[in-house]
This record gives C-alpha cells, structure tokens and sequence, in this order.
C-alpha cells in the first residue's frame, strides 16, 4: 500500500501519518498532480497496480468503512442546513464492505480476481477528460504555486476558475475551501461554508451537482 | 506541468507527462502522435506546439512568467493503463518512486487532512 496525502501544506498531513505509525510509503502530493495523471478527484480514492506496474483498477472511491454521519439521526433541533447536508451523506453509495472485499479477493487472487480489470477496461471505465478539465489542472497547479509564493490571494481567481471548469473534482474545491473554512489550528470544517471568498459551500455544491448519490465516483465492483 | 520557459526537455516532459519523444511522434502507452515540428533546432520541445497537438491547456501567469501544462484531454483521464512513474516526496522530503514497487501489488490511496 502507498498513501499519498493531498494536502498544499504537508504539515497538515503529518499529524495523521504520525498517529498512524505506518509502515508503508506516505507520500505527499501537495499540488495534486495525481489528478491529473491519475484521475484522483475526490477522497478517499484509489487505485490498482500489478506486479508490472499496470492499473488494473482506475480511481475510484475508496470508502472501507461507513461513516458515522451516515448512521446519524437527524432529528428536529440539528439545523436546517445540516439536515440537508445529513440527508445527502445517507444518500452517498455505501460500498465500502464490498470494496474491502474486492480488494481481498485481487490481494489473493491476482489477475484472476474478478475485480482486476483488462488494460481496456481500465482506461474506458476511467473518468471522461474534456480540455476543460485540462486547463482546470494547469489553473490549479499554478494556484498551488502562487499560493507557495507570493501568497493565497494571489491563488484564489485561478483556483474559482478551476472550480468552475471541473465541477466533479473536489480535492480542488476543498483543498481550497478549507483554507478559508478552517482557521490555522482547528479541525477541518466538513460544510466548508466559503461563501464570502468563493460564492459556495460544500452542501450547495453537493446539491448543484445532484447530491449525495454522486458525490463520490462509485466503485462498480 | 509547471514551466518557466515555452521550451521544455524532452526527458524531463516525459517524466512529468509520460508522453515521450519518438521518431514516430509523442507517445504515451500504445498511443503515438505525429508533432514533427515540436521539436526545436536545440533538440527541446516547443510547449506551444505540444499543447495543441496533445490537447493540452497552457495558462500563463505573467506577473511571474510561469505556465502551467494541463494533461493531455479530449477522452478519458486514462490513455494508457500502464502507470506513469511518479515521483513524489515522503514526509522528510525524501523523494520516492512509485516504480520502486514493480513486482509487488500496490494499493495507491489518496487521502487529505481537510
């Protein structure tokens, strides 16, 4: 297993690798080039490689256990908002039991697993590339390193363009967000309220792109 | 692909792309496009040219005189199965190869602190 953490300050990240104690590679890719070369586009996400170094499954949400906000009540007193934010998270396809599953069954079986797909596959099961989503990538990465120098201001127009251009990725958008919704310090903010800075939030975007049910690119396993 | 000049090394294009220089054009997996003209007399590549041919977005930043390269578009996020060898630091900021693992099955997960 390799982890890789997208995360634009990679101190961020050392605080879960740290409590993790892993022994595996935990890699930071903090402009998110595995977007692009990969087609990562949300978290979690993963993908396959054989022994020759061939993906035999393309990104894909990577969900292993269910969330505790899907097995939340909501009741009357939580606000309105997060009622509806509650009610779009029950409405994200639970797989994770069947992904662990299929990840066992390839660890065990090799290609024979029914899991592993063929080359073709792979690439025809892989998220569609229009040039928007191009030059969302080139906008971000530069934003990324406008963010490193010369500061966050400097990053937001290029990012609220890449935004724009590539709705269905979030590792931009809350990358982003996050920088406006979480003060230095505090845990990070799930609802991501960013308005001010970027005309949005979690849940609206959430909605505007069909809600919960496709949130994540779901595994079709 | 981040580039301070609108020439750029073919090697170091391929590492960053996977798309690499052949007699036969740019190539990446099985996939070979003809872009004789990309190639300059000092034996670079010309972005511009690249970008057009591959369907790659070039954005300027000209306060900095930096661009930014997106990947190649116009069909899937994939147009090849075979994984490109990416780089990335660990932790320490010690480089590490995803190609250090041939031979062994890789789970390779995204993740983020937000």
């Amino acid at each position: 297993m390799v982890t890789v953490a997208l995360d634009l300050d990679p101190e961020k990240a050392r605080t879960w690798i740290d409590a993790a104690n892993q022994t595996h590679p935990s890699l930071v890719d903090s402009h998110h080039v595995i977007d692009a070369r990969l087609g990562i586009s949300n978290v979690p996400m993963a993908v396959w490689i054989d022994e020759t170094g061939t993906l035999v499954r393309p990104a894909e949400g990577a969900s292993i256990e269910v969330s505790p906000l899907r097995d939340m009540e909501i009741t009357d007193d939580i606000p309105e908002r997060m009622r509806v934010a509650l009610t779009e998270i029950k409405k994200m396809p639970d797989t994770a039991e069947a992904y662990r599953a299929a990840i066992a069954d390839w660890v065990e079986k090799g290609a024979d697993s029914e899991f592993a797909l063929s080359p073709e596959e792979v690439i025809a099961r892989s998220q569609p590339r229009p040039h928007e989503h191009s030059r969302a990538a080139a906008l971000f990465e530069l934003g990324c390193h406008l963010h490193d120098t010369v500061g966050k201001e400097a990053a937001v127009p290029l990012w609220k363009e890449a935004h724009a251009l590539h709705r269905e990725n979030w590792t931009y958008k809350r990358q982003a967000w996050t920088l406006e919704s979480t003060p230095e310090g505090e845990e990070s903010d799930m609802s991501q309220e960013v308005g001010d800075v970027y005309g949005t939030s979690w849940l609206d975007d959430v909605l505007a792109l069909g809600g919960g049910a496709n949130y994540t690119v779901t595994p079709d396993l | 692909m981040l580039l301070t000049s609108l020439t750029v090394d073919p090697a170091e294009f391929a590492a960053q792309t996977g798309w690499e220089s052949k007699p036969e054009g740019l190539c990446k997996g099985a996939m070979c496009v003809p872009a004789p003209e990309a190639i300059t007399p000092e034996g670079e590549l010309d972005v511009q040219i690249v970008s057009e041919r591959l369907g790659m977005s070039l954005v300027e930043e000209p306060a900095s005189r930096m661009w930014a390269l997106g990947p190649e578009s116009g069909g899937t996020a994939l147009s090849t199965a075979t994984v490109p060898d990416i780089e990335l630091p660990d932790m320490d900021g010690n480089p590490f190869s995803l190609s250090a693992l041939h031979g062994r099955k890789v789970l390779l997960v995204a993740w983020a602190s937000w």
